[in-house]
């Protein structure tokens, strides 16, 4: 027995020993990011600044060929178009795994009284945050901002409106509704792209760059962010109730 | 000035990280989360990206924020 106990001991020793000599994690820590700091340097040495060559500038560029004043809703919604199709999915799949698994059939709303300055205030604050929401989704191809943005803001709204009010729930058919109808009309309008254009996502609508800057500017691209935030905004609103109605389940 | 703005957001941000990592009280860290949230939405407004801006303060200071408070206090009534 003894001699077994004083050979673990030894072992133990011996490991500690070996830890304190040798920080393995930390050591290869070190090497990983030196490994990259190297990379990164030996890339920007090669590309000396005068021969840097970047994606953006030629987009800009092209951007002007659209008639839509926020270069990077261009890029977004246009050049990227078929990227943007893939997020919306990736956030579908994303709600959709949340409410199977926070979405119970026995709905039970024990919520907690909610503070009256808050019960107050949500009352006014909630049309201002919606109406922002819909300004931003709205003229996202003129100023900063856009479907992803304008649907959030929508969202933390209803969040806003979930947390104050005890009785208050978001309308499932309308959700269903809207998503849907989102869902299946940004696929439309890229395959009526195809048809008129033989280009998915083709901007069919007729654009002039003169008119650059008004509302009804850049053809199809202020309906597809329209229907960005729409997808967006009734999305989020059903995370964060999930979220929510789990919350006061306990 | 926008230099001087841009080094103190930065330094505001490390800052206040280190405070919400070094915090005891779950709510108090939260909240400081919340701050490198918005200190980050000045930081992306100086660089010219104010799309980025809007979206880090409705998701970074706003929704999350609020969420993480929600888990906190669904875990404080379940102790």
């Amino acid at each position: 027995m003894s001699t077994e106990k004083t050979n673990a001991e030894k072992t133990n020793i011996k490991k500690i020993n070996f830890k304190r000599e040798l920080p393995t994690t930390t050591l290869s820590g070190f090497a990983l990011s030196g490994l990259l700091i190297l990379t990164i340097l030996s890339i920007l040495l090669k590309n000396m600044p005068g021969k840097i060559q970047t994606a953006g500038d030629e987009l800009l560029k092209l951007n002007a060929t659209e008639g839509v004043s926020n270069a990077v809703t261009t890029v977004v919604v246009f050049f990227r178009g078929f990227d943007t199709l893939g997020e919306i999915a990736v956030l579908f799949i994303a709600s959709l795994g949340i409410g199977l698994m926070l979405n119970t059939n026995h709905k039970c709303n024990i919520k907690a009284q909610s503070n009256f300055m808050l019960q107050t205030a949500s009352k006014l604050l909630f049309p201002i945050m919606l109406l922002f929401g819909v300004y931003v989704m709205i003229y996202g191809h003129l100023s900063p901002g856009g479907g992803f943005q304008g649907g959030v803001i929508v969202a933390s709204a209803v969040l806003l409106l979930l947390i104050s009010h005890k009785e208050f729930e978001v309308p499932h058919s309308v959700i269903v509704v809207l998503e849907t109808f989102a869902g299946v009309s940004y696929v439309l309008i890229g395959l009526m792209g195809l048809l008129v254009l033989d280009v998915f996502l083709a901007n069919f609508i007729p654009h002039d760059i003169s008119q650059m800057g008004l509302l009804l500017s850049g053809g199809v691209i202020p309906i597809i962010y329209i229907i960005v935030g729409i997808k967006v905004g009734s999305e989020m609103s059903m995370i964060v109730q999930n979220l929510i109605q789990r919350d006061h389940h306990v | 000035m926008t230099g001087i703005i841009i080094l103190g957001t930065f330094i505001g941000i490390i800052v206040v990280s280190f405070a919400a990592i070094i915090q005891r009280k779950l709510a108090d860290a939260i909240i400081l989360f919340m701050g490198v949230g918005l200190g980050s939405v000045v930081l992306f407004f100086m660089f010219k990206a104010p799309d980025v801006a809007l979206t880090e303060a409705v998701i970074g200071a706003g929704i999350s924020s609020l969420i993480f408070l929600m888990a906190l206090k669904h875990l404080e009534s379940q102790k």
